[in-house]
């Protein structure tokens, strides 16, 4: 009667006590590895000139199923449509990744960011933020 | 005209004779995808897509929908797999080199090629593409064309050669490099009414004032009345966020048919310009200061007590608005006339012409009027005198060009200055009479169908009143002498007599030029006199036959001012003032009784009470008399002498400036209530967005103003202030707010009883020419008019406006021109007796020898202040550099 709970113990505490199969991660002095296809918050990307490579099409605030993404064009001295200004709420956003597969251009794209917790029912990113997203991640190191 | 019966995709319909298949199904509801087709326009057939089977005589065979006529017992199929595998190989063909930019083309949305891309269920095609790489032309303010997005359907072609018959664009170049242009390339030089914009399938024409602010989903779409001349444009304004974002037109609303001018269609820019006045302002030592609305309100009504107190109510006046709703200037006369107990409430255009009304009037109880702009379009006979269509009413000249198209109409137009009306009339005839001479052309016209016998004169002789007096008193005129001091050959005005007494229907557009002429009392009679003499002398039996007078007027709702009784002489809906029944109707409803003492009839004006010191406080809605009163500069001096001046606007005018208190009213776009425009049609405008800043609609600001002055007036909403103007004013007293949502309300046809018509009296006048006194320093004599481009305070400030018309400009003949060494685009000096303006030269063929030309309407050039009483005496010289 005792032996198979020796047995069972035995097995739990060589998975407990073994480094190979233990899951507890020291978040946050250790990071996770995500998957490439991990879907975090969308992200703004950044054109060969420097710019956004967003053409404010609007085709991502259209297919937002959870409606967490506005957009408004304008037109630059050179006639070229740009946001003007680009807000995503990351409290209502389901992560879904419809504005990533819409994008005619490739400009947003989710990463891995999913540090999101704020304490309102509200966490806008503006269009800036959205950049300095992927401007951080271009620094070199 | 037959019936024909066919039966399309198994549904058996009927069309007229002479219909295409294409029209045929879209009437009946059944899809033919096509993008060169358009309803409003001759056909063209190039884009190929409308391919459908037909079968008929026993015959199967493959047709184009749109250039195929229907015929009896035909049997079409949209839908055949032959027909579609034709339709997509020729989608491939015009993709092939389009320039599929759809992310970054505002036409996304509402593009007919990509609509039809998708419902074709098109991939990639099978050819290899080319792209154009036209480089994109933004020449003007307005329009931009994208030669790469364009599929050659040659619609904006028509548009602009049918519908505003400027024809500025046309295909150039044959084959593989055809593209849509103007002549030789040069810039965009047309009257940017937008019609290429709305007619255009894909991307290629742009609205530039919408400039990717947002996308055709995004938007939400009211219907509402165009807020800028008095055709009454039904438009519909796109809004994003509480903001608008462009205008828009729809073909199947409004008199328009989706005919748009640059003013309804670019200028709406100025519902959110940055210098709209916000919040109310109260003058505090000499300077405006922003002020919360309960001071405002507070500090106007002790002022208004004040006044009252101290010298009486009738010392107060108040101006109406031309270009507020109905709704707010019958409150605005309602609280003049029962609040402050005064009988001075005027509009401009009664302060301009003050016989109008009553004449109007008249001739709508004779029959002479016409109920509806829409008559311009059934006309056979088209009559302008002295109306410039294209700059005043453009609109209304696309429906001109209508009737030509269609009923293939006759034109005639009369005028001082040879206004330029693009047309394809077969009869197009232009009568520049000299100036001062409109009364005897039109009395020649009378002589000579009365000594001609052109009508039955016996039968006008039954039908009205006086005609044995009146025609002793025609038959002194000489039309030699007419035409003498007209300068128009009588050959000319017979061969004119004898058109405007043929059979079918003949619509006269009477303008401004003759409205506001100091002959234009009797014009407006001797013309009077011409339609009831052809209406009287004509015979039922044999067919239809009109003569009616459309009254232009300058601003969208300056008919509605007039009606809601704005004016000294009339209560709403034409009450004489001096009548005791009216009155007592009025006492009624309003549960007021103002001093029998105030309901007189003074022979000076508003302005001209003011300046003899007969007004201390001034109440003015929504108008801008500095720039607006003709009669020059004695309005600022009578606005010195006013002791209280409340000044209700959008903008801070130059009448704002000088006033007391400023009270911010919110504009078109904002507001519900209606117009009436200068057919008498009531229509109803939408709220599209919330009012910006502080702003309140005018009938609030006057219910407040009242309540605060112990009289409350407890309207909810300007469908209570309606119900109440249908049941005081006769002729709005069918009037349904609810139903003028769905159709609007023609009070003519209220007040003209086609089978009791009111027997005519006959005007007996005197014509005359009017003697222009020519001084010799003063040797031109300047004439004014409207501006297609601008027109108030609007205008002025949508920036799309200002820069397709920068600049006021003074036309001056090509002799006068050389003979004084200007040149065209030269700066000059106008100067009269009271004022100089310097304005830029624009040398012309348009403006007859000795006259001076410059438009009115744009109001930062202040021409009225030049202006005396009547033909005012200008000398123009160079300036020195």
């Amino acid at each position: 009667m005792i032996l198979p709970l020796i047995k069972g113990l035995i097995l739990t505490l060589t998975r407990f006590l073994n480094p190979k199969t233990c899951v507890t991660m020291q978040y946050p002095d250790e990071r996770p590895k995500l998957s490439a296809r991990f879907r975090g918050l969308p992200e703004l990307q950044i054109g060969k000139d420097g710019r956004e490579k967003c053409v404010a099409c609007g085709l991502c605030a259209r297919v937002c199923p959870s409606q967490c993404i506005s957009v408004e064009g304008a037109e630059d001295e050179t006639h070229r449509r740009y946001p003007k200004t680009y807000e995503l709420d990351a409290f209502r956003c389901i992560f879904c990744g419809y504005c990533e597969e819409a994008c005619p251009v490739r400009a947003i794209i989710l990463r891995d960011t999913f540090e999101l917790a704020t304490y309102q029912n509200k966490n806008v990113f503006d269009k800036e933020q959205l950049l300095d997203l992927t401007r951080k991640r271009n620094l070199p190191g | 005209m037959n019936i024909i019966h066919l039966v399309i995709d198994d549904k058996p319909i009927v069309a007229p004779e002479g219909t295409n298949i294409f029209q045929a199904a879209r009437d009946n509801d059944i899809y033919v995808p096509g993008l060169c087709y358009h309803p409003k326009l001759s056909q063209f057939g190039g884009c190929r897509l409308c391919f459908v089977e037909v079968t008929e005589r026993k015959r199967t065979v493959h047709r184009f929908a749109c250039a195929h006529p229907v015929s009896e017992g035909m049997v079409v199929k949209v839908n055949t797999p032959k027909v579609v595998r034709y339709r997509k190989s020729a989608m491939e063909y015009l993709l092939a080199h389009h320039e599929l930019s759809c992310p970054t083309c505002d036409k996304s949305g509402e593009c007919g090629l990509q609509n039809v891309t998708y419902e074709l269920n098109l991939g990639p095609g099978r050819f290899k593409t080319v792209r154009m790489h036209h480089p994109v032309i933004r020449d003007n303010p307005v329009l931009e064309l994208n030669r790469n997005r364009c599929i050659l359907c040659g619609r904006c072609v028509s548009a602009c050669k049918e519908i505003e018959g400027v024809s500025a664009i046309d295909f150039q170049n044959r084959g593989f490099k055809t593209v849509i242009g103007t002549a030789f390339d040069r810039p965009l030089e047309c009257s940017f009414c937008g019609g290429c914009v709305a007619v255009c399938p894909t991307g290629a024409w742009q609205d530039r004032t919408l400039g990717f602010k947002g996308r055709p989903w995004e938007f939400e779409s009211t219907t509402t009345i165009c807020p800028y001349c008095s055709v009454g444009c039904t438009i519909v304004v796109n809004t994003k966020t509480e903001s608008v974002r462009r205008i828009v037109s729809n073909d199947c609303l409004g008199i328009n048919e989706g005919n748009l001018c640059i003013k309804g269609r670019f200028g709406h820019e100025f519902i959110h310009s940055p210098e709209r006045i916000k919040t109310p302002l109260i003058r505090k030592n000499g300077e405006l200061c922003p002020a919360s609305w309960k001071d405002a309100i507070e500090h106007t009504t002790k002022r208004f007590r004040q006044i009252i107190a101290e010298h009486g109510g009738k010392l107060a006046g108040g101006i109406g608005s031309e270009r507020c709703t109905n709704e707010d200037n019958y409150l605005f006369q309602k609280f003049c006339r029962s609040v402050l107990g005064t009988n001075h409430v005027d509009n401009m255009s009664n302060i301009k012409s003050p016989y109008l009304n009553s004449l109007i009037y008249k001739s709508v109880v004779n029959g002479i009027a016409s109920a509806s702009l829409k008559e311009i379009e059934n006309a056979n006979t088209l009559f302008f005198l002295g109306a410039d269509m294209t700059e005043a009413h453009p609109v209304a000249g696309s429906m001109a060009r209508k009737s030509i198209r269609m009923n293939n109409a006759n034109l005639i137009i009369a005028n001082v200055r040879n206004v330029l009306f693009n047309s394809m009339a077969r009869n197009d005839i232009r009568l520049n009479y000299a100036l001062g001479s409109q009364a005897m052309l039109i009395n020649a016209f009378i002589k000579i169908i009365i000594d001609e016998n052109l009508v039955d004169l016996k039968k006008a002789e039954a039908a009205t009143n006086n005609f044995p007096e009146w025609r002793s008193s025609v038959d002194k005129f000489s039309v030699r002498e007419a035409s003498q001091s007209t300068g128009i050959s009588e050959e000319t005005m017979r061969n004119v007599s004898m058109i405007l007494t043929k059979p079918g229907n003949c619509c006269i557009v009477c303008g401004k030029d003759i409205e506001e002429d100091p002959l234009g009392e009797i014009t407006i009679k001797a013309l009077m006199n011409l339609c009831s003499l052809i209406n009287a002398a004509h015979d039922e039996k044999t067919g239809p036959r009109k003569v009616s007078v459309l009254f232009s007027r300058t601003h969208n709702n300056s008919q509605g001012a007039n009606d809601m009784g704005v004016v000294p002489g009339f209560f709403p809906g034409y009450l004489d003032i001096t009548d005791t029944t009216g009155r007592e109707k009025v006492e009624k409803l309003w549960g007021v009784k103002p001093g029998n003492d105030i309901f007189q009839k003074e022979s000076l004006n508003l302005i001209d009470l003011a300046l003899n010191g007969k007004l201390k406080a001034l109440y003015v809605m929504g108008e801008n008399p500095i720039v607006n009163y003709p009669n020059g500069k004695d309005v600022r001096e009578a606005f010195k002498k006013i002791d209280f001046i409340v000044v209700q606007d959008t903008f801070l005018t130059e009448t704002a400036q000088l006033a007391d208190v400023v009270l911010p009213a919110v504009t078109y776009s904002e507001r519900e209530g209606t117009f009436t425009n200068m057919g008498m049609t009531v229509q109803r405008l939408n709220k599209a967005i919330p009012p910006v800043g502080d702003a309140r609609p005018d009938w609030q600001i006057v219910c407040d103003l009242a309540t605060k002055m112990g009289q409350p007036y407890s309207y909810a909403s300007a469908k209570e202030i309606l119900s109440e103007i249908g049941s005081i004013a006769p002729p709005y007293a069918g009037v349904n707010y609810d139903r003028l949502k769905r159709k609007e309300f023609q009070w003519v046809s209220f007040v003209y009883d086609k089978n009791r018509p009111a027997k005519y009296t006959f005007e007996i006048i005197q014509p005359a020419t009017f003697n222009i006194i020519r001084k010799k320093d003063f040797p031109f004599i300047l004439l004014t008019g409207a501006s297609l481009n601008h027109q108030g305070a609007f205008s002025r400030h949508s920036k799309s406006l200002t820069l397709v018309a920068p600049a006021c400009f003074a036309e001056i003949n090509r002799k006068d021109a050389r003979e004084m060494h200007i040149q065209d685009g030269d700066m000059v000096t106008v100067e009269s007796v009271r004022d100089k303006i310097k304005l830029k030269a624009k040398v012309t063929d348009k403006t007859p020898e000795g006259t001076v030309f410059i438009p009115e309407d744009y109001e930062w050039v202040p021409v009225n202040l030049l202006r005396d009483r009547a033909y005012t005496p200008v000398k123009i010289y160079r300036e020195a550099e």
